[in-house]
């Protein structure tokens, strides 16, 4: 399993299932909790669109704790979920209705929103800005790789290619990710 | 880090040890190298944010797809299926309506009652107590486990004090971690002299029921509850009509 940084065990299968990326797992979390959120979100003023894109960023959060090992070991997932879903809902009409207001930022406050706790939709946004760098070919096959794991005999197999092939590609990918963080990497260092 | 090419084995070599996919003596040799080679390390880390950023990627294709399936099916099975699995309706009829009446009516009702404590107001220029109200600040921002994590360092000094506990708990519940919050409830919505009586009753009583303990929930006396006395009633009273 990737990323072994998850220090607690975590009790529930849909949890586990999460952490491998089971496709099976993913959607009994989603079947199961979604319309929850989607009754909260009607209720307040939002739309279905808004409750899908609430409870799928939802299921990221809880993802990337897991990976992370950041949840508690009895942790619900379904009352995690309905909790992060409704903040962020609640964030949303929040700014919606105070976008015009005048906002007086406490010092304290300030200091209390960057603490390490607050990283993971930092976190998200530099893992999507990575992702979105790579073109439409290098993500077929990473995905399958790393998201589906499958093995490079497959991948070969459904994309009509080699397996060596695949095997350099999925290299040169990675490679070309790691020169452009070399890259910013060199600027940051210059601006210095 | 090197800005140099990564050669293709150490790469994969890499590769390996992120998707665990070494034996243990690789394994182990390989830790060995890591300890004593920062550089390696470093491309370590790197790797393991690459591969993540992939599986990101790949997991909000799956989401955006079974969103796409939801939304057309709107939310229930699509008439194909219907057709294709009407043998096995009836049984699942009968499993659906256990599933219905049993943790499902009581996450429901969980969902529809449950909203987190709002807090004690704080007064950022007048307090004795900054930590706490540092803490105060984070849970009322959402942050949870950072409020939790303070207060729980208090509570370690001030192991007597009901507040801690009270706001542990109420951290707890709004992460979603039911089972941790209970046992810190539980000796306060048993302690009369507490002020956190009524409400230490009523997160406890709806954590029981969110965990499946409905006979707990049930003789928990929350009609007391000069506030929410009417809700907790109609809520027993949905139990017992079961």
């Amino acid at each position: 399993m990737p990323t072994p940084a998850h220090s607690r065990p975590l009790a529930d299968d849909r949890l586990i299932g999460l952490l491998r990326n089971d496709p099976a797992s993913i959607r009994a979390l989603y079947t199961a909790h979604f319309g929850t959120v989607r009754r909260f979100v009607l209720a307040n003023s939002g739309t279905g669109d808004d409750a899908r894109d609430v409870f799928q960023e939802a299921i990221t959060v809880l993802w990337l704790r897991a990976r992370d090992g950041t949840l508690s070991t009895g942790t619900d997932p379904g009352a995690l979920l309905f909790s992060i879903a409704r903040n962020k809902w609640l964030d949303t009409v929040r700014s919606a209705a105070h976008r015009h207001m005048n906002v007086v930022h406490d010092q304290r406050m300030h200091a209390a929103a960057v603490e390490p706790d607050d990283g993971v939709e930092d976190r998200l946004a530099r893992l999507r800005s990575i992702y979105e760098r790579l073109d439409d070919k290098c993500r077929t096959v990473l995905d399958r790789f790393y998201f589906q794991r499958k093995d490079l005999s497959t991948i070969a197999h459904e994309l009509g290619v080699e397996e060596e092939s695949i095997r350099t590609i999925k290299y040169r990918c990675m490679m070309k990710l790691r020169a452009h963080r070399n890259a910013i990497g060199g600027e940051d260092h210059e601006q210095a | 880090m090197s800005n140099g090419a990564l050669d293709r084995t150490t790469f994969e070599a890499i590769e390996a040890y992120v998707l665990d996919r070494m034996s243990a003596a690789e394994r182990a040799g390989f830790e060995q190298r890591l300890a004593s080679d920062p550089a390696l390390r470093a491309e370590l880390d790197l790797e393991r944010e690459h591969i993540l950023a992939v599986e990101l990627g790949g997991l909000q294709r799956t989401l955006q797809a079974i969103g796409e399936v939801e939304l057309r099916n709107g939310g229930g099975p699509a008439w194909g299926g219907l057709l294709k699995y009407a043998a096995g309706i009836a049984l699942l009829i009968g499993a659906a309506l256990w599933w219905m009446l049993r943790p499902p009516a009581n996450e429901r009702l969980f969902a529809e009652h449950f909203a987190v404590d709002p807090g004690l107001p704080v007064a950022m220029s007048v307090t004795d107590d900054p930590v706490f109200a540092d803490a105060m600040v984070s849970f009322k921002e959402g942050h949870y486990a950072e409020a939790r994590s303070r207060w729980t360092s208090l509570l370690k000094e001030r192991p007597g004090s009901d507040t801690l506990q009270y706001y542990v708990a109420a951290a707890l519940m709004a992460e979603g971690d039911l089972p941790g919050a209970i046992p810190l409830l539980e000796p306060l919505a048993a302690s009369p002299a507490s002020p956190f009586l009524h409400k230490a009753r009523w997160y406890l009583f709806l954590a029981y029921l969110r965990t499946g303990e409905t006979d707990k929930a049930a003789a928990l006396p929350v009609e007391e509850d000069p506030l929410r006395g009417d809700q907790a009633r109609a809520i027993k009273q949905q139990l017992k009509a079961r």
